[in-house]
């Protein structure tokens, strides 16, 4: 298939190892989010994807090419984002730009509408002539987007796009993002900002040396089992009603609505029944969403070795 | 996996373009040429200034203690010069690129541009070539040009005593075409490999400068009288720089690797 799959990978630096058994798959138009502590092996995982890493064990291949065999025809359909920019600063911004189309044997005449195209979206045009040195972290970041996109990548992998943006030029990113994605593009995202992975992802895997779960983002966000549950004014009063229950739920109360962890499923026709049986009148009971950041805490927490 | 001559031009063309954009190097770079310039010129006018001056026979009997009694002393001496001089002019083809290379790859670790180049479809033999020239062909143009401005300096400086030029010669002539290239390939290929190895372009720069010093040794040795360097002399040194340039490149490519790069600076 297109886009990533990826069976078995791990890699082992001498007796340390960053990363082993990693299975998923990611489809062509998708946006994934590679979540993890810092040192889970995120870096690694997106190294070996873009080439610059041997696994060590198992297989991967990014738009049908192998991460073992296929390194240069692999790198010329990827764009990687790093953490750092990673710009010459001496150079102007074109000259930037320029090194990689050259690089990737492409004719800047061609080249050069899309990524003026771009850097008028990000708000660089009239600067294309500036050395790089001169410009603000954001200008930097964006640029360095730019970069990414220039030679027109099939799979693109962006570690922390919007770290030191403001928030429009945050947003510009995210759109474009989400734009790439719909043109058929595969885009693995690597961030610490969930709300970002929240707003941006289809799916997302979490890893921390092995992967600890891998659900599309509303699927995850329903893990553990939580009750919304909306009553006839103030929801505060049956709080005492359920912390009799047998199996003791942990309730937050706020205005007319109840939110009821639970340890199964099967607790939630007690918790109605219970509410009911206090005197409520219950106008609505559905499987709760917790924020992205719970679950992933609680994932991280009982992944720890 | 080819070999892409437009990548290799791709890395020489941005290198070279930081390089014209860096002041400070630039500036380390002219300083050793115009030492290798002005220094001998001096001397040569030394020489030349009075020709009859009685201390200049001592010093050229301590070189050459069969000089005949007709011999002019002060022509012996200038000749003399250009040849121990020859010795320590070739220290700047090594030096130079010694300068470059270490900041052209180790520079690139400290500025966090390494992982974006390695992702890129630039394979380590492309990186290398294009690294090299950049480094290459900027030492070899400062030292012609330098070469250039010497042997005019010398030949106006010395024109009373030769009544013609004495430079340039058949020895400096083999040493600034065929020894000159060879030994700023060994130079950089030094520096490529001292800075594959380290973090910062600035230690790659001082451990790689270490190299200059057994040069400057048998400079010392030959003005001291211990070593006669001739035509067979810096033949022999010549090849044994090309030997050394094989192993480098070969050691540069296999050092340049993508893994290797990444696990350790990335």
């Amino acid at each position: 298939m297109s886009g990533i799959s990826v069976q078995g990978l791990a890699k082992r630096f001498g007796a340390r190892t960053a990363v082993e058994g990693l299975d998923f798959d990611v489809r062509p138009g998708e946006v994934f989010g590679l979540l993890g502590p810092n040192g889970a092996g995120k870096t690694t995982t997106v190294r070996m994807l873009t080439g610059l890493l041997q696994p060590s064990a198992g297989e991967a291949r990014v738009w049908g090419h192998s991460v073992r065999t296929d390194g240069e025809a692999l790198r010329r359909v990827v764009g990687l984002l790093t953490e750092q920019p990673g710009l010459y600063e001496r150079l102007s911004a074109r000259d930037n730009l320029r090194f990689f189309m050259k690089l990737h044997e492409l004719d800047e005449r061609q080249v050069w509408p899309r990524a003026r195209s771009y850097l008028e979206r990000f708000g660089l045009a009239g600067r294309e002539n500036d050395p790089c040195g001169g410009f603000s972290k954001g200008m930097r970041q964006k640029l360095a987007i730019v970069r990414t996109l220039v030679h027109d990548p099939k799979v693109i992998f962006l570690d922390e796009p919007t770290s030191g943006l403001d928030p429009e030029s945050a947003r510009t990113v995210r759109d474009a993002v989400a734009e790439l994605a719909a043109e058929g593009r595969t885009i693995v995202l690597c961030s610490h900002n969930l709300a970002e992975v929240e707003r941006l992802c289809t799916r997302v895997a979490v890893v921390k040396g092995r992967l600890l779960a891998m659900a599309p983002v509303n699927e995850l966000r329903r893990t553990g089992s939580a009750l919304e549950v909306k009553v006839e004014g103030e929801a505060e009063r049956y709080v005492q009603a359920l912390s009799a229950l047998p199996f003791a739920p942990n309730v937050l109360a706020e205005g007319a609505r109840l939110r009821v962890m639970l340890a199964d499923e099967a607790q939630a026709p007690d918790v109605v029944a219970c509410l009911v049986g206090a005197g409520a009148r219950v106008r609505s009971a559905v499987p709760a969403q917790r924020p992205l950041e719970e679950v992933y805490l609680e994932l991280i927490r009982e992944g720890r070795v | 996996m080819a070999f892409r001559s437009r990548r290799a031009l791709a890395v020489f063309w941005k290198d070279f373009l930081d390089l014209r954009r860096n002041p400070v190097l630039l500036l380390g770079m002219a300083a050793l040429p115009l030492v290798l310039v002005v220094v001998p010129i001096i001397v040569v006018w030394t020489y030349v200034r009075d020709p009859n001056d009685s201390n200049l026979r001592v010093i050229a009997l301590y070189y050459d203690p069969t000089l005949p009694l007709n011999a002019n002393a002060g022509r012996f001496l200038v000749e003399r010069t250009l040849l121990d001089w020859f010795g320590m002019f070739l220290v700047m083809p090594v030096f130079v690129p010694i300068l470059i290379s270490s900041q052209s790859v180790a520079g690139e670790k400290e500025r966090r541009t390494l992982e974006p180049l390695l992702a890129s479809p630039v394979t380590a033999m492309e990186l290398v070539a294009g690294k090299s020239l950049a480094s290459l062909v900027p030492a070899l143009i400062i030292t012609w040009m330098a070469f250039v401005l010497l042997c005019v300096g010398v030949d106006v400086v010395a024109w009373p005593l030769g009544q013609g030029p004495m430079l340039p010669n058949t020895l400096w002539l083999f040493g600034i075409l065929v020894l000159a290239p060879l030994f700023a390939f060994f130079g950089n290929g030094v520096a490529v490999l001292i800075s594959a190895r380290v973090a910062e372009a600035r230690t790659a720069q001082q451990i790689a400068a270490l190299i200059v010093l057994p040069l400057v040794g048998l400079v010392a040795g030959q003005v001291a009288g211990f070593l006669h360097a001739g035509p067979v002399y810096y033949a022999v040194q010549g090849g044994v720089v090309l030997l050394l340039d094989v192993a480098l490149l070969w050691a540069s490519v296999r050092l340049l690797d993508r893994e290797r790069l990444i696990s350790r600076w990335g």
